[in-house]
C-alpha cells in the first residue's frame, strides 16, 4: 500500500513539474507575425511593405467603389444599385453623416500610414540603393496620390506625415489648402525623381515616373499653373507612354498593362477581386448593377466614334456575357434601368463568371494629353496636337483651333466612366467656363432629373461627421456644412 | 434505428450487471446509524431493497435486520435526512452516516477549491441542482440556467440549434468579454455547453467578490462551477436510461404583403413620385401570389435525446459511466445540431490517507452554420423580404430567382440557399482531471488537481457556383479549417480545518496553480472543382489553391491563492481571500495582479437574545473584494506586422506586409470592485426561505479600444485601461415548500433588478456599434452617464398630413429640403431637438434602453402520488427592443417585400399618422433610426412545462425496474408580449455593443417532447 502511495506521489510530482513549473511560463510569443522591432530588416521586407501601398487600393470602400460614387453627381450616369445613401449624393442633399463620406476616409489614411512607415524605416535598411530609391519613390507617389484625392473631394483635411507618426500625434486640425497642395506637389515631384520610367514584366503596374508626372499635370491644371502643367504633361507625351493602338486595348484583360495606362489598380482573377467590375456589371449578368450611363452620355459621342462601343453597351448591342448568361446575344431591354451599362470595366469569362483579370484604371496618358491641351487652350496657346492625337486614334477627323467647348466634349467621351466628369465640370465652373448650376438644373430624363447644385457648398463634400465627433472638436466641418 | 440500437445495448448491459450482482447467503446485518457529527439517529427505517422486509433503529441508532440470500441492498431513510442505499456485499456489520437533508441550510455548496455548508457561506453563492433542468430539450446546460436564480441571466441571440447563449452574472460587467469563468469538475474550462445537461449534479454560481475572488483575474464576471454526477461508495450498481423525442415549430411569422397587394403598393410609389413606372410592375405575372417564403423556410423541427448511465461503488471505489446522444433538427430547413457525449467519473480510496479521483468527458458536437443573423443575406431576413410572386422552383425544376430585375431585391432564394448549404462545425472535446488528496495529519490535507482540456475543431464549407441567383458565386470552393487547442492545469494546495475549544472553527486553503493554453490552427481553401457532386467535394478534386493560413497561440496564467474561513460559535463568520495572478497577456511589469476580498456574516438567529418563533435561521452578510478580467486579446503591447495582404503586378501575385496594430505597452487587466450585502432567512419551520442580496460592482480600468480618429488608418487600435462601468442591483430569491398528505408542492421565484451605468469612457467620447442595413443606420451607442448600448436616433411626432403642416412646421423652418420641396405630406415629422430649425445628425437623442429593469423566474413543482407537474416561467420587464427588421420592412424605397401593415400607409390627409407614404425617394429619410421602431420588449413566457407520471414500484419491480417515469415537456409553451417581432428574446450583437436589436434572428422554437426515465 505504501508503495502505491509513493508511486502515485512520484507520478503526480512528475506531471506537476511538467505542467506547472515551466520556466517563463508567462512569456507569450507572437507566432507567425513580426513585431515592428524585427521587421524592416532587408530589401525583402521593404518590398513587402511597398506592395502594401497598393494592396489596399482595390478595397471596395476605396477606389473600387466608394471613390467611384462621387461621379454619380455628374451628367453621365444614374447611381442605380441599391445604396440608398447614394441618392443624397446624386441629388446634392447629402449630410455629413452620409456613410459614403466616411467609408474611404480611414482607408485612405491607412495608405498614408503605410507610406509614412516606409519613409521612416526604409532609409535605415542596408540594401540596394536603386531599389531603395524606387521604394521611397513609391511611398512618396502613393502619399501624394492619396492627398490629391482627399483634396479634390473634401478640400482641406488633416495632414499626417512622418513627424505625426513619430510624435504619435494623429488628432490634428485640418491643414491649410496651401499646405496640402505643397505636400502633393512635393511628394509627386519626389516620386517623379525616384521612380523608374518603366518596369519589366514582373513589376509592371508599379508607379512610374509617368504616373507621377501624370498626376502632377492634373494637379497643375487644377491650380491653373499652365506652364508647369504643360512641362510635366509633355514629359508623359514624349516619354515611353504612347497611346495604345486601339482605345479598347485599355479595357481588355490581355492588354491591360499597355504603356498608355499610367496607373491602375492591378487585379488577378482568383487572387484579388475587381470589385469595380462587379459593381458595374448588370445584375442579371452577375454584377450588382450600379452606375448606369444615361442616354445623355451616349448621345455625346460622335456618329462614328469607336469609343462608344468600348465605353458603354446599349439595348441591341451584341455582347458575349459567357455561357451561364446566355452567350453572345443582343443586350435585352430591361437588362438595366437606363438601357445602358458601362463596358469599360466589365469582361466575362467563357463560363459566364466575371473576369477579374481586368484592372481598375486610375490614369491614362490620353487624360494627360487632354490636360495639356486644356492648359494650352486656357493659356492662349493651341492645343490641337494633343486633342487630335486622342481623336485620330479613334478614327475621328482632326479639328483645328480647338476651343474649350471641343475640349470639354473630348474629355467627356474619352474619359466617361473614369470618374473625372463631375470634377472636370466643377473645375470649369469655378473658372467661369461653364455654368454648372444651370447645367445640373437641366432635367435629362427620368434617370437624371433637375438638381439643385449650390455654389460654393457643393464644390466640396463635407468632412465625415463621425470623424468630427471623434476629433473632439479638433477637426472642423467645411464651412457650408456647419 | 440508432435509438433502438442504443436501447438494445442498454438492455444487454443491464442483464450482465444484474447477473453479476447476485448476492451472498447470510442471516443478519447489524450496525449503527449516526449523523455527520457522530450522534446516533433513532427511528431510521431500514429496509431491504425490493422487499417489504425491514426494521427501525433503536434509540442508540443501532439496527439489526435479518437478510436472506438474494438481498443485496439496504435502504436507510428517516425524516430530516437524505436516504441512503448501501450494498450489503457480504458484510454482517454496516455502520452508516446519514447526511441531513431536510433543510436547505444543511446543503453543501461547492465553492472554489472546496465545499462549504450553505449555512456558513458569507458570500453570494447560488446553487442549482441538476434535477431542476434534467431532460429539458436544450442543446446545452447554458440555456438550462436561464431564470433559475437571481442575478444570473442567459441571453441567446437567436434560437438556432446549438446556439448556446451568453451567461451574464450581475449584469454585463464590461464592454469586452463579459462571460463568467466556467469551472467543470475543478478545471477552468470555458464551455458549459459541452457538458451533457443530464450528467450535471449541481451548478454553483459565485456571484460576489468574496465568493469568486479566489479565481482572481478570471472572476470579474462571476464564476460558474459545474459538478457532474459521481458514483457513491458502497452503492449498488444502478442503471438509468433517459430517452425523449419530440418536435418543434416556429411561434409566429411576420405578416408580409401578398403579391397583388405588393405590386399595387410598388406601383403607387411611381404614381406618387410622378415618374415613369418601372415596366416590371406592369407585368401581370407579378400579381400572382406564389410563395409564402417564411412558410417554406420554417418546418417542423425534431429533437431526440437518449442517455444511459451506470453508477455504483464498492467500499474502495465508486464510478459513474454515462453516454448520451442528442439530435436536434431545427425549425429552419437544413439546420441541425448533434452532440455525442461520454463520461467516466471515479473515486478511489487508497489506504487510509489517500483518495484519488478522476473525471473524464469526451464530447463531439456537430452543427451546420446557417446564416440567420445577417441583415444582408440572413435566411429569415431573406425569407421575409423575398418577392411573393417568385416560385420556390420553376416548372423546369430550376430554383426561383430575383435575377430578372433590380426591382426584385438583391436577395437569393432562401430555400435554395438553405439547400445549397454544405457547411459544418465539428468540435471534439476531451476534458478531464485527476486529483489526489492526501491526509498529512488530522485536519491537514495536501491536494493536487491536474487537468486537461483539449479541443479539436473542424470547420468545413463548400460553396457551389451560383449563377442563376442575384448574388452570384463565380468560383466554387472548399474551405476547411482545423484547430487544436489544449489547456493544461496544475494545482497544488493545502487545506486545514479544525475546531478549537468547540467554538472556533477554522478552515484554511492555500496553494499554487498554473494553467497554460496552447492552440494551433490552420485553414486552407481550394477552388474550381470541375464536378460539384458531393463525392467530389474534397481538396484533391480542386484545381487551384486559394489560400493556406495557419498560426499558433499560447497563453498562460500562474497564480497563488489562499482563503481563511473563521467561524466563532456559529454566530460570527469571517472569510478572507487573496489571489495573485500573473497573465501572459500583458507585458513584463504589468503581468501580475493582486485580488483581495473579505466578507463577514452574523447569524442573528444563533444569538441568545433572538427569540422569534417563526424564524428558524437568520443571517446577515456583507462583503467586499476586487476581481480581475484578463479575458481580452493578448499581445496588444506589441506592434504587429501582418503579411497577409495580396496584390499582383501584371498577374504576378505578391504578398504585402503592413503594421496591423499599434502597441499599448501599458495594457493590463480590468478590475472589478464589488460590495455585497445579503440577508438570508429560513422561516416557518424551514418551509419558507428568503434570500436578499444587494450588490454594487464597479469595473475600473475597463479596456476600451478608443474610437479612433480615421487619420490613424485602419490598423487595429490596442485597448486602453480607461473605462469605468457600474452595475448595481437587488436580487431576491424566495422559496416555499410544503405538503398536504401525499400532495407536495414547491414554489420558488427569483427576481433581479440590475442597473447598468457607464461612468467613464475614452475622453468623453461614445462607443458606436455596427450599423444596420443598406443606408447604414446607426442604432446603438454607448455614452457616459447612460447604460451601455442605448438606442440612439431621432424622435418623431407623426406624419405631415398636408402641405400646410410642412410649411408651418418649426422643426424644419430652416431646412433647405423644405424649400426645395423635398418633404411632402405623408412623410415623417422629425423633432428638431436642438431648435436650429433643421433636421440633421445633431437632433439625435436617446430613444430607449435595451436593459430590463427586472428579470424574473418562477418555478412551481407539484407532486401527488405518482404524478408530478412542473411549471417554469420566465420574464423580462421594463426594457425596449429596437425593431430594425420592421424599420426596413415598412420602407418602400427598398426593392424588397414589405410588412403587411403597409396597407395602412398614408395615402391622403388623415389616412395614417404612423406609416408613411409610398415613394421611391429618400429625401426625408422616413426610415432613419427613430422612436417609431422602439417597442416595449416585456415578455412573460412559460418556458417549461413538465407533466410526469411515475409507475408504482410494486408494478415495475417484477420486471426488474426500480423506477419508471413517463413525461411530457413543453418548451416556450406560450409567451405573453406586446412585442410585434418574431421573438422578444434577443441577445448581444457586435460583442456587447448592441443588445435587443431585432435583425429577424432565428426565433426560439416551441417544442414538445415525450420521454421516459427508467432506472434499474
Amino acid at each position: 500500500m505504501k508503495n502505491i502511495i509513493i508511486k502515485s506521489g512520484l507520478v503526480l510530482l512528475t506531471i506537476a513539474s511538467m505542467s506547472g513549473c515551466k520556466k517563463n511560463i508567462l512569456d507569450s510569443p507572437p507566432y507567425g507575425q513580426s513585431t515592428s522591432e524585427d521587421f524592416w530588416r532587408n530589401a525583402d521586407d521593404a518590398i513587402a511593405a511597398s506592395n502594401a501601398l497598393y494592396s489596399f487600393l482595390g478595397d471596395e470602400y476605396m477606389f473600387a467603389h466608394t471613390e467611384q460614387t462621387w461621379d454619380i453627381c455628374s451628367d453621365d450616369q444614374w447611381r442605380a444599385g441599391d445604396h440608398p445613401e447614394d441618392q443624397a449624393i446624386e441629388e446634392f442633399t447629402y449630410e455629413p453623416s452620409n456613410p459614403q463620406l466616411n467609408d474611404s476616409w480611414a482607408r485612405k489614411y491607412e495608405v498614408v500610414s503605410r507610406a509614412n512607415a516606409i519613409l521612416i524605416n526604409v532609409p535605415k535598411i542596408q540594401m540596394d540603393e536603386g531599389l531603395k530609391r524606387r521604394i521611397l519613390g513609391e511611398a512618396h507617389f502613393m502619399r501624394g496620390f492619396i492627398y490629391w484625392h482627399f483634396y479634390r473631394i473634401y478640400g482641406q483635411v488633416p495632414l499626417i506625415t512622418e513627424e505625426n507618426v513619430l510624435a504619435n500625434n494623429y488628432n490634428v486640425p485640418k491643414a491649410t489648402a496651401d499646405e496640402i497642395k505643397a505636400l502633393i506637389e512635393a511628394d509627386l515631384t519626389a516620386a517623379a525623381e525616384s521612380l523608374e520610367l518603366q518596369y519589366d514584366e514582373a513589376d509592371l503596374g508599379r508607379a512610374t515616373k509617368g504616373s507621377a508626372w501624370g498626376y502632377l499635370t492634373k494637379f497643375y491644371v487644377y491650380q491653373e499653373n499652365w506652364p508647369k502643367a504643360i512641362e510635366t504633361g509633355n514629359k508623359v507625351i514624349t516619354g515611353p507612354y504612347p497611346l495604345a493602338a486601339s482605345f479598347g486595348d485599355n479595357f481588355a484583360p490581355e492588354t491591360k498593362n499597355n504603356p498608355e495606362v499610367l496607373f491602375s489598380i492591378q487585379c488577378t482573377d482568383g487572387w484579388t477581386e475587381n470589385v469595380t467590375s462587379i459593381y458595374s456589371a448588370p445584375r442579371p449578368w452577375g454584377g450588382w448593377g450600379f452606375n448606369e450611363p444615361i442616354k445623355d452620355l451616349a448621345d455625346e459621342f460622335e456618329a462614328d466614334d469607336e469609343r462608344l462601343t468600348y465605353t458603354l453597351a446599349k439595348v441591341g448591342d451584341m455582347i458575349d456575357a459567357g455561357e451561364s448568361n446566355g452567350g453572345l446575344q443582343p443586350v435585352p431591354p430591361g437588362l438595366t434601368n437606363t438601357g445602358y451599362f458601362f463596358r469599360k470595366y466589365v469582361n466575362w469569362r467563357p463560363d459566364g463568371g466575371l473576369d477579374n483579370n481586368m484592372n481598375i484604371i486610375m490614369l491614362r496618358a490620353s487624360d494627360v494629353y487632354l490636360l495639356v491641351a486644356e492648359a494650352k487652350i486656357r493659356s492662349g496657346a493651341n492645343g490641337d496636337a494633343e486633342i487630335n492625337a486622342v481623336r485620330s486614334r479613334n478614327g475621328l477627323a482632326d479639328i483645328s483651333n480647338a476651343t474649350m467647348t471641343q475640349l470639354i466634349h473630348e474629355r467627356r467621351v474619352e474619359l466617361a466612366g473614369e470618374n473625372e466628369r463631375h470634377q472636370d465640370l466643377m473645375r470649369w465652373d469655378r473658372a467661369g467656363i461653364i455654368d454648372l448650376k444651370a447645367h445640373y438644373a437641366k432635367a435629362r430624363g427620368q434617370w437624371k432629373p433637375a438638381r439643385n447644385f449650390q455654389r460654393p457648398k457643393n464644390y466640396l463634400f463635407p468632412i465625415p461627421q463621425r470623424q468630427i465627433d471623434l476629433s473632439n472638436g479638433v477637426l472642423e466641418q467645411n464651412p457650408d456644412f456647419r | 434505428m440508432k435509438f433502438t440500437h442504443l436501447i438494445r445495448s442498454a438492455l444487454a448491459l443491464i442483464i450482465t450487471i444484474a447477473t453479476a450482482t447476485v448476492s451472498y447467503a447470510q442471516s443478519a446485518v447489524t450496525g449503527k446509524i449516526t449523523d455527520s457529527a457522530g450522534r446516533a439517529i433513532p427511528h431510521v427505517n431500514v429496509t431491504i431493497k425490493g422487499t417489504t422486509r425491514g426494521t427501525v433503529s433503536n434509540t442508540d441508532g443501532v439496527y439489526n435486520v435479518p437478510v436472506s440470500p438474494g438481498d443485496s441492498v439496504l435502504v436507510f431513510s428517516s425524516t430530516g435526512y437524505a436516504a441512503s442505499e448501501v450494498l450489503i456485499n457480504g458484510r454482517s456489520t454496516i455502520d452508516v452516516t446519514l447526511a441531513t437533508g431536510s433543510t436547505r441550510l444543511t446543503e453543501v455548496v461547492v465553492v472554489g477549491y472546496g465545499t462549504q455548508a450553505k449555512r456558513d457561506v458569507t458570500g453570494a453563492v447560488a446553487s442549482i441542482k441538476g434535477d431542476e433542468f434534467q431532460n429539458l430539450p436544450v442543446s446545452g446546460a447554458t440555456q438550462a440556467l436561464q431564470g433559475r436564480t437571481a442575478g444570473v441571466n442567459v441571453v441567446r441571440n437567436g434560437g438556432s440549434p446549438g446556439n448556446s447563449g451568453s451567461i451574464r452574472i450581475r449584469g454585463t460587467g464590461t464592454i469586452n468579454n463579459a462571460d463568467p469563468l466556467i469551472v467543470i469538475d475543478g478545471v477552468p474550462a470555458g464551455n458549459l455547453n459541452s457538458v451533457n445537461p443530464n450528467d450535471i449534479a449541481s451548478v454553483e454560481v459565485l456571484k460576489d467578490a468574496s465568493a469568486s475572488a479566489i479565481y482572481g483575474t478570471r472572476a470579474a464576471n462571476g464564476v460558474v462551477i459545474v459538478t457532474t454526477k459521481r458514483g457513491g461508495f458502497e452503492q449498488p450498481n444502478k442503471i438509468s436510461i433517459n430517452a425523449y423525442g419530440g418536435f418543434s415549430d416556429a411561434r409566429k411569422t411576420i405578416d408580409m404583403l401578398d403579391a397583388p397587394t405588393l405590386v399595387e403598393l410598388k406601383r403607387e410609389r411611381y404614381t406618387n413620385d410622378g415618374i415613369d413606372m418601372n415596366p416590371v410592375w406592369d407585368d401581370p405575372s407579378n400579381s400572382t401570389q406564389r410563395t409564402n417564403w417564411q412558410d417554406e423556410l420554417f418546418e417542423t423541427g425534431k429533437v431526440y435525446n437518449v442517455d444511459v448511465s451506470l453508477s455504483g461503488g464498492s467500499a474502495k471505489s465508486s464510478f459513474m459511466l454515462s453516454g448520451g446522444y442528442y439530435d436536434e433538427k431545427g425549425i429552419i430547413t437544413n439546420s441541425y445540431f448533434k452532440r455525442y457525449s461520454l463520461r467516466l467519473n471515479s473515486d478511489h480510496r487508497v489506504g487510509k490517507r489517500l483518495k484519488i479521483g478522476q473525471s473524464l468527458q469526451l464530447t463531439r458536437s456537430d452543427d451546420n452554420a446557417l446564416n440567420t443573423t445577417s441583415a444582408q443575406d440572413g435566411l429569415i431576413w431573406s425569407a421575409i423580404r423575398f418577392m411573393p410572386f417568385i416560385p420556390v422552383k420553376y416548372e423546369d425544376g430550376s430554383w426561383g430567382t430575383s435575377k430578372a430585375s433590380n426591382e426584385y431585391g438583391d436577395i437569393n432564394n432562401p430555400i435554395f440557399t438553405a439547400h445549397a448549404n454544405d457547411a459544418s462545425n465539428v468540435n471534439t472535446r476531451l476534458l478531464g482531471n485527476l486529483n489526489a488528496e492526501y491526509q498529512i495529519a488530522k485536519g491537514l490535507k495536501f491536494k493536487v488537481n491536474l487537468g486537461l482540456d483539449g479541443n479539436h475543431y473542424t470547420g468545413r464549407n463548400f460553396s457551389i457556383i451560383v449563377t442563376d441567383q442575384t448574388r452570384t458565386t463565380n468560383n466554387n470552393s472548399l474551405s476547411k479549417s482545423f484547430s487544436e487547442s489544449y489547456s493544461l492545469l496544475g494545482e497544488y494546495f493545502l487545506t486545514y480545518s479544525n475546531i478549537f475549544a468547540g467554538k472556533h472553527k477554522l478552515d484554511v486553503v492555500g496553494g499554487y496553480t498554473a494553467q497554460t493554453f496552447d492552440g494551433d490552427l490552420f485553414s486552407a481553401s481550394k477552388r474550381d472543382f470541375l464536378n460539384e457532386d458531393p463525392k467530389q467535394r474534397y481538396f484533391d478534386a480542386g484545381q487551384s489553391l486559394n489560400s493556406i493560413a495557419g498560426n499558433r497561440y499560447y497563453d498562460a496564467l500562474q497564480s497563488a491563492f489562499g482563503r481563511i474561513n473563521y467561524d466563532f460559535d456559529r454566530r460570527y463568520l469571517f472569510t478572507a481571500t487573496f489571489r495573485a495572478d500573473g497573465s501572459s497577456k500583458f507585458a513584463e511589469g504589468n503581468k501580475w495582479g493582486y485580488f483581495p476580498a473579505f466578507s463577514a456574516g452574523w447569524r442573528i438567529s444563533e444569538e441568545k437574545f433572538f427569540n422569534v418563533g417563526f424564524i428558524n435561521d437568520l443571517k446577515l452578510t456583507g462583503g467586499w473584494g476586487q476581481l480581475g478580467n484578463q479575458n481580452v486579446t493578448g499581445l496588444q503591447y506589441l506592434a504587429l506586422i501582418g503579411s497577409g495582404g495580396r496584390y499582383s503586378f501584371n498577374n504576378n501575385t505578391v504578398v504585402a506586409a503592413a503594421q496591423t496594430r499599434l502597441p499599448n505597452p501599458n495594457i493590463s487587466w480590468e478590475t472589478a470592485e464589488m460590495t455585497n450585502i445579503g440577508l438570508n432567512a429560513e422561516l416557518f419551520n424551514n418551509s419558507f426561505s428568503v434570500s436578499l442580496n444587494y450588490f454594487d460592482k464597479r469595473t475600473e480600468d475597463m479596456l476600451l479600444s478608443p474610437p479612433t480618429i480615421g487619420t490613424v488608418g485602419t490598423l487595429a487600435i490596442p485597448d486602453q485601461n480607461v473605462g469605468i462601468l457600474k452595475n448595481s442591483g437587488l436580487e431576491i430569491d424566495l422559496a416555499y415548500r410544503n405538503n398536504k398528505g401525499e400532495f407536495t408542492y414547491n414554489i420558488s421565484g427569483n427576481a433581479s433588478f440590475i442597473k447598468n451605468k457607464v461612468i467613464k469612457l475614452y475622453e468623453g467620447n461614445f462607443i458606436g456599434s455596427q450599423t444596420y442595413g443598406r443606408p447604414n443606420e446607426e442604432i446603438s451607442r454607448t455614452y457616459e452617464g447612460e447604460p451601455m448600448s442605448i438606442f440612439w436616433g431621432w424622435r418623431t411626432n407623426g406624419l405631415y398630413q398636408t402641405a400646410e403642416d410642412i410649411a408651418k412646421d418649426p422643426n424644419i423652418a430652416n431646412d433647405s429640403r423644405r424649400l426645395d420641396g423635398l418633404i411632402e405630406p405623408g412623410d415623417v415629422r422629425f423633432i428638431d431637438t436642438n431648435g436650429d430649425g433643421l433636421i440633421d445628425d445633431k437632433d439625435r437623442v436617446k430613444l430607449g434602453s435595451p436593459h430590463p429593469s427586472v428579470v424574473y423566474g418562477l418555478n412551481a413543482d407539484f407532486g401527488y402520488k405518482g404524478f408530478d407537474l412542473s411549471l417554469f416561467f420566465l420574464g423580462n420587464a421594463g426594457l425596449e427592443i429596437y425593431n430594425a427588421d420592421r424599420m426596413q420592412g415598412l420602407d418602400p424605397t427598398y426593392s424588397f417585400n414589405m410588412y403587411e401593415e403597409t396597407v395602412n400607409r398614408w395615402s391622403g390627409p388623415n389616412t395614417s399618422n404612423s406609416i408613411p407614404r409610398m415613394t421611391t425617394k429618400r429625401n426625408n429619410r422616413n426610415y432613419r433610426t427613430s422612436d417609431m421602431f422602439v417597442e416595449k420588449g416585456d415578455f412573460f413566457r412559460l418556458k417549461n412545462l413538465v407533466i410526469g407520471y411515475t409507475l408504482s414500484e410494486r408494478l415495475t419491480k417484477n420486471i426488474g425496474i426500480s423506477r419508471l417515469r413517463f413525461y411530457v415537456t413543453g418548451q416556450n409553451v406560450f409567451t405573453i408580449t406586446d412585442y410585434s417581432g418574431l421573438d422578444p428574446e434577443l441577445g448581444y450583437i457586435d460583442g456587447n455593443k448592441q443588445i435587443n436589436v431585432d435583425y429577424a434572428q432565428y426565433p426560439q422554437s416551441r417544442t414538445w417532447i415525450f420521454g421516459a426515465n427508467i432506472t434499474f
